[in-house]
């Protein structure tokens, strides 16, 4: 695995870091950083302090508690010692970093006119590692496919934060595109796949060029408001598949509208555990009400394992907790 | 023997001049550093505020730009942010000034003008920068000023007192 975020740590994080045990350090999530309190690591879904010594600890008091030197250091690092390029990032509260990994930062906003026009003192820091994990969609995209049609169905993935949505459909982009789609029966090629990428997230793209594969009839459009990415994509790229991540307002509800009925197959994600929960959000109610989704897959973390359920436009259960094929432990 | 004393006698009075003019030119060379200091800050202002030019990439292209010494000045400072030690952009521009600096005809208060800059270089919003970088120019200036006028009162000077001082030495001598 290359580990290439890890040369962003100052020291002592990085060697503390670097020590920590193969079976931590490849499930590694996020790595946080708060000026003043514990350092500590997530992974596999459990958090664990650090001592001086590079133990795992729950103790508070035991543990390396990084500095305003380590922080400042860390941060000078993240920006390339040029802050004042950030200041979009700043804005909307993370970095990309190369590879596709995000760092997301607290710190005093400073505000203009009552919206957030930067961040100063930054003293918290959320590395989240992004994983490339091939095969992620294989148990779930031969459900999603229209063989009749030669097409993918509308699909809403739910899942609560920290459960794999984006690194699925990070491979779904890759598999729907390249045309492998994970069922041997399917003989057709690949879709035009557009990606709209909010937060950079799916894609992790750098200067515009995505830094994971997915795939090679995909155009991704970066850190675009999701409702104006699908609607530019729509009018100027002409995909057969949009994917979105993390739904929710009310102009993507009239988007996605939009695009499926512009014949578009839209795959989308959003934040939730249940189809039930979801119809309590006004924004996505109507969605919900007129039935736009043909497929929902509902994705949970039993026992640290990753499961999911799929369910039909009807909500009835098609495929019922199942743990994923591949990839079973690596989701971050 | 005559002969060795007058070759004696002329050295002495040639290596007095040369040290007159050594320092006369220190004088000269120090209000054009200066200068060319101040066109580098409203440079860096420009690549910060319009170009969003990362830190390193823009001292890189202005070294590459300059004149020895100034030139080795910012692209070692450059060099260090890259380094795999993971200097920070304080810490680069200390190192380069403690290594180039003394090849400088500069003295200690331009030095500082870049010492305290230093703190404050990538640190922050382009605002920010703006106003640091305009605040160091502007005490540039006022040294520049310092320089020019030093230049005049003892340029010339320090030329004459070089053949001076060496004839001085010849005749205390001889």
């Amino acid at each position: 695995m290359k580990m290439n975020w890890l040369e962003l740590f100052p020291e002592p994080i990085k060697s503390l870091l670097e020590h920590l045990p193969f079976s931590i350090l490849d499930r590694l999530e996020e790595i946080r950083i708060r000026e003043g309190r514990p350092l500590e690591i997530n992974a596999a879904g459990e958090h664990h302090f650090l001592t001086m010594s590079g133990k795992l600890t729950f103790r508070v008091e035991e543990s390396y508690k990084p500095g305003r030197e380590d922080t400042h250091r860390l941060l000078d690092r993240i920006s390339n010692h040029s802050l004042y390029t950030m200041e979009e990032e700043l804005r909307k509260g993370f970095i990309t970093i190369p590879g596709g990994h995000r760092i997301g930062l607290a710190g005093r906003t400073v505000l203009s006119g009552g919206k957030v026009e930067h961040l100063r003192d930054i003293s918290g820091f959320n590395l989240r590692i992004a994983r490339e994990i091939r095969g992620a969609a294989d148990a779930i995209l031969p459900h999603l496919i229209d063989k009749k049609e030669k097409r993918m169905k509308h699909t809403l993935i739910l899942s609560p934060p920290q459960h794999g949505k984006t690194t699925l459909i990070r491979d779904m982009a890759r598999q729907i595109s390249s045309g492998s789609y994970a069922d041997s029966t399917v003989k057709w090629s690949g879709l035009k796949v557009g990606i709209i990428d909010e937060r950079s997230e799916i894609a992790g793209s750098m200067r515009g060029v995505p830094s994971f594969d997915v795939g090679p009839r995909t155009d991704v459009m970066d850190g675009c408001p999701k409702a104006e990415g699908m609607m530019m994509m729509i009018r100027s790229m002409s995909p057969e598949v949009l994917l979105v991540d993390e739904i929710g307002r009310p102009e993507d509800v009239e988007a996605i509208t939009e695009a499926l009925h512009a014949g578009i197959s839209v795959i989308a994600t959003a934040h939730g555990s249940s189809v039930d929960e979801l119809s309590q959000r006004p924004a996505m109610a109507s969605l919900m009400a007129n039935q736009m989704f043909e497929m929902y897959v509902i994705l949970n973390r039993k026992a640290g394992k990753p499961t999911y359920r799929i369910l039909d436009r009807q909500q009835r259960a098609i495929q019922l907790s199942l743990p994923y094929q591949k990839g079973v432990d690596a989701y971050g | 023997m005559p002969m060795v004393k007058l070759l004696g006698m002329m050295i002495i009075v040639l290596s007095g001049t040369l040290a007159g003019f050594n320092k006369a030119r220190q004088f000269e060379r120090r209000p054009q550093q200066i200068r060319e200091l101040i066109l580098v800050m409203q440079r860096l202002e420009t690549e910060i505020s319009y170009g969003f030019t990362p830190l390193p990439e823009a001292l890189n292209k202005m070294g590459s730009q300059m004149q020895e010494p100034l030139k080795s000045f910012f692209i070692s400072a450059a060099t260090d942010m890259n380094s795999p030690q993971g200097l920070t952009a304080q810490e680069s521009i200390e190192q380069a000034l403690s290594v180039h600096w003394k090849r400088t005809s500069m003295k200690a208060a331009e030095r500082e003008v870049l010492h305290q800059l230093s703190f404050t270089l990538g640190t922050s919003d382009r605002q920010d920068q703006i106003k640091h970088i305009a605040l160091a120019a502007q005490q540039l200036k006022h040294e520049e000023l310092a320089a020019r006028e030093e230049l005049d009162k003892y340029g010339r000077l320090s030329k004459n007192l070089g053949l001076l001082v060496g004839v001085l030495i010849v005749i205390l001598i001889f």
